[in-house]
């Protein structure tokens, strides 16, 4: 039996087409049902058709605005554009990169949704309370040195100093 | 004719079967199987369609290595196209993975699998059958907080884990929990019911095909937002629907059976009988057969010892007969023909028939 799309190779795949599992069998060579998976199989995880969605918001002004002058991402080289063709961002730091016009897109994709309610790494765990505590220690340094506390004013300096010291060997 | 290709021994004979996690398990009316994953990514490197080579990942894959105990390390480029599509068709991992992902790491019983490059750089997925979704979120959850260990993800304060793309972003989760729902399609309500459930953030929708009737009449509710709530509340909304849709196909079943019993005895024993006794079987028609005969069955009109609908309708689907005549060697003149009959050959085999 000959491949059905290329008619040309023997036929030595069974393959369902349609979404996931068939509307239709078909049989293939290998070549032609290697490139047909990409086509015919979606998986049932993205829940909606970004691209369309997407496509709706470059006619957003705020999208708009860059197409005089492109940004693009400094670790992946995404633009916008590049952004809103594909529905993805190219790296994680597209996220800061292109600020408000990220906020934009996640809100309209989430339900006006803007802020994660969830799980936080544990590292992040740690980072944010460092970050609480170096608020809280800088705030009392600048009531000493005004009070002219300065023998404590040092103490805390220190330990303010060590616990920024701390977080870069983390990587935090 | 006989190819090569077609003799091929099975090279990863652990795939070629049933996973165990789906063994023996005891089937409810209406709910099937669960699944929970967790998007996560690598902090700094660029989103796997994005990638020039895999070098970036290779020294967190070794980190990975290093706490992933008891898992199998599976390369897609190893792989033959056969056996990357029973490893779709047993849901371990994803179609958009078999054409572009890396590799997966998969548990011994097959119940979790971490696909590594699909969208995103980690994907962990974990699968189970009258299991809580919540304890199936614990179990991810805790393979998030191991692999965290090693790696730096992409995490940021307001938006959590960032991913590929936006639906996914925050917590990174899609809990999703497969539903047989063969009345709410035989009485209609179901598209209501699936409007009604986006304008809240879920989606009900076929898990095979894509027509107004998927296959085996077998539905998949997930959730769709993934931002500005926590991963409990995602997956209590979720439970709670769930329960409510399947109030309503008990209601409809009861219906069907005071209103329309006549109907349902004759498409129940209907299909029972062509299980048993036909000699070709494409895949839509076995798979609504065994819709039929589960709703029988679940209703009492119909007993048959060892029937497993979950387990039944993986086993018809195209890379498991393909298996199967791989198996058997046997000459073929018509792959087609050949698929169709192993079908029928198979359910004859389970159901009793001749
Ligand atoms: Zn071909
Ligand atoms: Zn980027």
């Amino acid at each position: 039996m000959k491949c059905e799309s290329c008619n040309e190779r023997e036929a030595t795949i069974h393959i369902s087409k349609g979404n996931g599992f068939e509307k239709t069998e078909k049989f293939l060579c290998e070549q032609c049902a290697n490139a047909s998976f990409e086509n015919d199989f979606s998986y049932p995880d993205d829940t909606f058709n970004i691209q369309k969605l997407l496509k709706s918001l470059s006619e957003h002004p705020s999208l708009q605005q860059t197409q005089r002058r492109p940004k693009q991402c400094g670790t992946c080289g995404s633009t916008i554009n590049t952004i809103v063709q594909m529905g993805k961002f190219g790296c994680p730091d597209c996220y800061a990169t292109f600020g408000s016009q990220a906020a934009d897109i996640i809100s309209r994709v989430q339900a006006h949704q803007s802020e994660h309610a969830g799980k936080m790494p544990v590292k992040s765990r740690a980072h944010l309370k460092t970050r609480k505590k170096l608020e809280q220690l800088r705030g009392r340094l600048e009531k000493l040195v005004e009070t002219q506390e300065f023998e404590e004013a040092a103490v805390v300096r220190d330990e303010i100093r060590a616990l920024e010291q701390a977080g870069d060997s983390d990587g935090i | 004719m006989k190819s090569e290709r077609w003799n091929r021994q099975v090279i990863v004979m652990e795939y070629s079967h049933i996973s165990p996690w789906m063994q023996d398990v005891e089937e409810l009316p209406v709910e099937m199987s669960t699944r929970v994953r967790l998007a996560r990514n690598v902090s700094h490197l660029p989103f796997p369609y994005m990638m020039k080579d895999d070098g970036g990942l290779e020294p967190v894959l070794a980190k990975l290595e290093a706490v992933l105990d008891g898992y199998r390390r599976v390369e897609m480029n190893g792989l033959q196209f056969e056996d990357k599509a029973l490893l779709v068709e047993k849901h371990l991992v994803s179609p958009l993975f078999t054409k572009r992902g890396l590799l997966s790491y998969i548990s011994e019983d097959e119940s979790v699998s971490i696909m590594v490059n699909e969208e995103d750089h980690l994907r962990i997925q974990t699968m189970g059958v009258g299991i809580p979704m919540i304890d199936l979120y614990r179990k991810a959850d805790a393979i998030d907080d191991m692999l965290e260990s090693e790696v730096d993800y992409a995490f940021d304060e307001k938006y959590g884990y960032l991913t590929a793309c936006p639906t996914n972003v925050g917590t990174g989760l899609r809990a999703s929990v497969m539903l047989h729902l063969p009345a709410l399609t035989f009485g209609s309500r179901i598209q209501t019911l699936a409007a009604n459930l986006s304008r809240f953030g879920f989606t009900l929708r076929g898990i095979y095909g894509e027509g107004s009737v998927p296959l085996g009449h077998i539905y998949q509710l997930s959730n769709q937002l993934t931002l500005g709530q926590t991963e409990e509340e995602i997956i209590n909304n979720l439970d709670e629907l769930k329960e409510r849709i399947v109030e309503e196909e008990m209601e409809m079943r009861s219906w069907l059976e005071s209103e329309h019993l006549l109907e349902v005895k004759d498409s129940v024993y209907r299909s029972y009988g062509l299980l048993k006794h036909a000699y070709r079987m494409p895949l839509k028609e076995a798979a609504k057969c065994l819709s039929d005969l589960k709703l029988g069955t679940d209703l009492k009109l119909i007993e048959h010892e060892d029937f497993q609908f979950q387990k039944w309708i993986q086993l018809i689907q195209p890379a498991f007969i393909k298996m199967r005549l791989n198996e058997k060697d046997k000459e073929i003149t018509s792959l087609e023909h050949a698929v169709e009959e192993e079908r029928a050959a198979l359910m004859r085999q389970l159901l009793g028939g001749e």
